[in-house]
């Protein structure tokens, strides 16, 4: 059953009285105690310096995607792993005095070890870094968490410079590498266009435009020729239906044709005219004269014939005159005998080209394919060495950001105090506790026992539970004597008590003025 | 029958010797009394209307102070822990109430094997005893183990066993002096042996019916051994009027209780004085007191 606080507190207490020496005896035990484990506990001290981890600065924004700053996301892990590093651990060794007392390697291994169990690193929030140092003395945790701060920074500014210059060289290197290359493959190109000077780019289509030219010429040329051919048979007929001399053109011919003139007009005349007229009779003695004269001409020329025919001469026949259009046939024929001819060594000419032009374009397609691959090496190599040429000059950059100390940079936020108070457990809480404990701890122990003891210290479970009316509740009797006895033992109690007090007070008295 | 007439008679005459009035009327309340033969009931000449002065006058021997009285853990009344002497009054007032204002035989036994009701059941008695117009007559029936004679530091020669069986023992032989005005004792005797006879005997029955109807201020209370370790106690209770279970505190459990409460019977137990219960000295919190 539940019972009413008032009840249980009442029972309490008069367990409590009832117990005080057993009580008082243990409060003395438990406090005095706690006291001698505050005074010999060791004290804390604890040094605590913040670094900023500042990686968003004014370069970032104005140098987006040329140069790559230098990216730290767990900061916390990242250092302890600097920090508890042998360099760094090996300085702090130092600069905090541990080596003034020489230890031994072996020594200065455990107190490296004793060093690391007692560095906190964490991280506050998004970029701040706490490095904690607790110690027994204030001036070395003091001096332990400053120098691990500040060896730190000093070693993430170190290996960021240290990153960003490998990094370029590591560029450096490889642009050498495909300068090289490049170098070699242009060597190799320029030998080759030494070898076949005429092999450049576009060659081959420049070739097979002249072949195609040269056939169109060709084909042409043979075109012409069967013209000319042609053109030399027909007048070849020409000239064999024609006379090679012509007699109408002799004074004979002149004379017969202004005999038919006369004769033409003559009859003409006659029409009109009698025989009788004159100019019929001068037309007719002109006529006479003129057939004359042509008989005259035939004569003579039988004449001379026949005195060059006996004399062997060649006869010339003044009267004789040559043909002009045979002479025009014969003129043209010879022309085109003479184009012809042109025409057949031209066309053997141009065929001969051809072959040479074939010979080339076949050599050429030898050559394109051993110039492209070499073009190909060529130009592969260049876009990789532009684009390294590139990359060193973001990895030049980068490397002056981390040398200006632009990129990533740690920062001494709150630098470490010297600590006036010590941490965690002190003399205060061990003395305050041994109070409280002492107090509470028997006391709970009797509340314990009234919650598990079935006997009855409640009247109220009897009227209650078993529904028993209870007449009277009677407290115990004190006689005289143990009334004595029991101020005699309060008294004693008492002088215990202050007597812890005192002891209590005096300690901390020694604690607070540091005689202890 | 004559030893018994005797020792009223020398009672009678002692009381009369005092300037006491006469002893008359008839008692005729409990199962006890009507045992008694209606012949016995009336050769007695039995007073009930005893005066306080007439009760000034009884001899009560030496008195003991109240520093012996202290030792003793009895309780008188002028104590300083006057809440203990007022615990006993309230609990007086409360059996007076219940009784109606007759006089009763009670009996008070403890519910713990070990734990003894004798204090509780003196304490009683001394209770009854501070009012000027009650007496008060304690009759010790721990045969086996009898303490109040030696708290009373009585020279208990002859008690109730040896009344019972000595027929030349009268009743006033047995009556002793307690030292505590008003208050009168029967110790246990002598003769310890099957005890339980000594009870069952119609001659006890006389006795307490005796006792009970002779003074009508007079309040018997019997103390008994723990009812759970006694078979004495369990007829004792047929004796009774009522029964007063002591009930130390922090010595008994729930089940000793219950056990005690079931062989009592519930028409005879009156209810439970819970007692011993240590105390808190001066302690004075706000909001609720310790008392």
């Amino acid at each position: 059953m539940r019972l009413p606080f008032e009840e249980l507190l009442k029972v309490l207490l008069g367990e409590v009285y009832a117990r005080r020496n057993a009580v008082l005896t243990m409060f003395v035990f438990i406090s005095l105690i706690m006291l001698a484990v505050g005074t010999v506990w060791p004290k804390k001290y604890t040094a605590s310096a913040i670094i900023l981890a500042d990686d968003s600065n004014i370069l970032q924004p104005l140098m987006q995607g040329t140069a790559e700053a230098t990216h730290v996301t767990d900061y916390a892990a990242n250092a302890t792993e600097i920090i508890l590093g042998e360099k760094i651990m090996g300085k702090i060794l130092h600069d905090a005095e541990w080596m003034k007392a020489n230890p031994t390697e072996l020594e200065q291994a455990k107190i490296k070890e004793q060093i690391k169990k007692r560095v906190k690193i964490s991280n506050l929030g998004n970029n701040l870094l706490k490095i904690e140092y607790e110690d027994s003395d204030p001036t070395r945790a003091y001096v332990t968490a400053k120098r691990m701060a500040e060896l730190f920074i000093d070693e993430g500014e170190k290996s960021k410079t240290k990153e960003s210059q490998a990094a370029y060289d590591f560029i450096e290197r490889q642009v050498n590498e495909y300068l090289a290359k490049l170098t070699k493959v242009e060597e190799e190109l320029r030998k080759f266009r030494s070898n076949n000077p005429d092999s450049r780019v576009g060659l081959e289509a420049d070739v097979s435009n002249r072949i195609s030219r040269l056939q169109t010429d060709i084909e042409q040329a043979k075109m012409a020729l069967r013209e000319a051919l042609i053109k030399k048979d027909s007048l070849q007929e020409q000239l064999s239906g024609e006379a090679a001399i012509t007699i109408s053109q002799s004074r004979e011919g002149q004379y017969r044709s202004k005999i038919a003139d006369l004769q033409t007009k003559l009859e003409t005349l006659r029409l009109d005219y009698k025989e009788t007229y004159p100019d019929i009779i001068r037309l007719k003695h002109q006529i006479e004269d003129l057939k004359q004269a042509m008989q005259e001409e035939v004569h003579q020329r039988e004449e001379a014939r026949n005195v060059a025919k006996n004399s062997g001469k060649p006869y010339i026949d003044e009267a004789i005159i040559l043909n002009p259009l045979y002479q025009q046939l014969r003129s043209d024929a010879s022309a085109t005998e003479t184009q012809i001819m042109t025409l057949k060594a031209r066309i053997s000419e141009m065929n001969k080209m051809l072959e040479t032009q074939y010979d080339r374009a076949r050599k050429i397609h030898d050559n394109e394919a051993a110039l492209s691959k070499l073009t190909r090496n060529y130009q592969v190599n260049q876009e990789i060495y532009q684009d390294l040429l590139r990359r060193r000059e973001r990895a030049r950059v980068s490397k002056s950001l981390d040398q200006e100390n632009q990129g990533l940079t740690f920062k001494i936020q709150e630098p470490a105090k010297i600590p006036l108070l010590p941490t965690g457990l002190r003399f205060m809480h061990f003395a305050l506790a041994g109070l409280v404990l002492g107090m509470v701890i028997p006391i709970g122990l009797i509340y314990v026992m009234l919650q598990i003891d079935p006997r009855i210290r409640f009247s109220k479970i009897i009227s209650d539970d078993l529904g028993l009316p209870v007449l009277a509740e009677i407290n115990q009797i004190t006689s005289y004597s143990e009334e004595r006895s029991e101020k005699i033992n309060n008294i004693i109690l008492s002088i215990v008590f202050l007597l812890v007090i005192s002891v209590y007070a005096y300690i901390s008295w020694l604690k607070f003025t540091g005689q202890l | 029958m004559s030893k018994i007439e005797d020792a009223l008679n020398k009672a009678r005459a002692t009381r009369k010797n005092a300037g006491s009035g006469e002893l008359r009327a008839v008692h005729d309340r409990s199962n006890v009394r009507d045992l008694i033969p209606g012949s016995n009931n009336d050769s007695y000449e039995i007073n009930h209307n005893t005066s306080s002065k007439e009760i000034a006058l009884i001899d009560n021997g030496e008195i003991l102070d109240n520093k012996k009285l202290s030792e003793l853990k009895v309780i008188y009344s002028e104590m300083k822990d006057h809440k203990v002497a007022n615990s006993y009054r309230d609990l007086r007032t409360k059996l007076i109430q219940k009784s109606q204002g007759r006089n009763f035989i009670a009996m008070v036994t403890s519910c713990v094997p070990g734990t003894d009701s004798s204090t509780t059941a003196l304490n009683l008695s001394t209770a009854f005893s501070f009012d000027k117009s009650k007496t008060s007559l304690l009759i010790d029936c721990n045969l086996n183990s009898s303490r109040l004679d030696a708290i009373l530091g009585l020279d208990a020669d002859v008690g109730l066993t040896d009344y019972l069986e000595n027929e030349d023992i009268t009743v006033e032989d047995i009556l002793k002096k307690t030292g505590i005005k008003r208050l009168k004792m029967i110790p246990a005797g002598t003769a310890r042996e099957t005890s339980t006879e000594y009870f069952t005997s119609l001659k006890m029955r006389k006795l307490i019916a005796d006792l009970l109807s002779r003074y009508s201020d007079r309040y018997i209370f019997i103390d008994s051994p723990p009812i759970a370790e006694s078979a004495d106690t369990r007829i004792l209770v047929e004796l009774c009027d009522f029964v007063l279970l002591v009930v130390p505190y922090g010595k008994a459990t729930k089940s000793r209780i219950k056990d005690a409460a079931e062989a009592i019977g519930e028409d005879k137990l009156l209810g439970v004085v819970f007692n011993d219960i240590p105390k808190f000295p001066r302690l004075r919190i706000p909001g609720f007191s310790t008392s």
